[in-house]
């Protein structure tokens, strides 16, 4: 049940057919989590509370470096040397102050990933390295989770939508890892990927439009395309297929 | 056969520039032999050894995943293979 602040607040996008007051309530009633709070996190998290998400997760170990300001934008100078957590959540709750912001200070590990996920209905991938998505993409597959991954370098970005149990999912075309190097990126690239990933989230968490399963869309910033690919579920995947648990 | 490689950005150093090359061969991984043969620059940004692609590298045949042998699938004339780099940064 929405309060009559409520139905004022989210009075324009009450009104999207999709949505309505129905659609508001489900959102104020959901948990997400947004594993990082950097270049995609900033976007994803800024807009999934001003949407009227009931409680947002954000779980990030680093703090903030003047590097990151050309692209984190929940964080600003005065914020540099600060855990981005606690950084992420004043700036949140300055914006939306009805959401429920947890701010997690830890490192995503093997041990913990398990309880830090525990309990939301959605997992945001904001992640800057690839073993850290597995282990999230593992964890939604095993809690039947949906997950929502996003990746950028340059002006280019990438997004997919897992959906346990139905959908091909971020480890089905694992080939091997993939060094970790520091990546170019310009602030606007998150931004666009970290909106769409905020997009997806909201259209599930309602139960509206079609989701970006089994396909891989993939912005390409310098000239202005959007590319999509189909994917397909791997069964001998290690992570959601036939071979799930073996390693 | 006549199909058409889509050069990722990363990779157009190696092209002269070129986002699309034209190549010819029977299976993906004939079409990347030929487009080597034309950009040797694009066989160390492919492969890690003969016939293994980098980690990183995915390939998509006319706009759908051709994981896995990649190299093994069968082309006709005017397919389109995309090449593209996995990303990782957020």
């Amino acid at each position: 049940m929405l309060t009559p602040s409520e139905r004022e607040r989210y009075d324009r996008q009450i009104m999207i057919g999709e949505i309505g007051q129905k659609g508001q309530g489900k959102l104020k009633k959901s948990r997400v989590v947004i594993a990082g709070a950097g270049g995609l996190g900033s976007p994803i998290a800024v807009y999934l509370t001003a949407a009227g998400i009931g409680t947002i997760r954000i779980i990030d170990h680093d703090q903030v470096a003047l590097s990151n300001l050309n692209r984190q934008i929940l964080h600003w100078e005065e914020d540099v040397g600060r855990k981005k957590v606690d950084s992420a959540r004043t700036k949140l709750r300055n914006l939306n102050s009805t959401v429920e912001i947890q701010a997690i200070a830890e490192t995503i590990t093997k041990e913990n990933v398990s309880d830090l996920m525990d309990g939301c209905d959605a997992i945001v991938d904001a992640m800057d390295n690839l073993p850290t998505r597995y282990l999230l993409n593992r964890c939604a597959i095993e809690k039947n989770i949906p997950f929502f991954h996003g990746a950028v370098n340059g002006f280019e970005g990438r997004v997919m939508t897992v959906i346990p149990g139905e959908t091909a999912c971020l480890r089905c075309m694992y080939r091997g890892l993939v060094p970790q190097e520091k990546f170019p990126v310009i602030g606007v690239a998150p931004a666009v990927i970290g909106s769409i990933q905020a997009t997806e989230v909201i259209k599930y968490l309602v139960g509206i439009g079609k989701l970006l399963t089994n396909r891989l869309l993939i912005y390409d910033g310098l000239k202005v395309t959007f590319s999509e690919f189909r994917l397909n579920k791997n069964p001998n995947c290690d992570h959601c297929g036939s071979s799930a648990g073996k390693e | 056969m006549v199909v058409k490689v889509h050069i990722h950005t990363t990779h157009r150093q190696f092209t002269n520039g070129s986002d699309v090359v034209a190549v010819e061969g029977n299976t993906v991984g004939e079409c990347l032999n030929h487009l080597i043969k034309q950009f040797p620059g694009m066989e160390k940004a492919l492969f890690v050894k003969k016939d293994k692609l980098l980690n990183n590298v995915e390939v998509y045949l006319n706009h759908a995943s051709a994981y896995p042998n990649e190299l093994a699938k069968p082309v006709k004339d005017g397919d389109e293979i995309h090449l593209v780099v996995m990303l990782t940064g957020g």
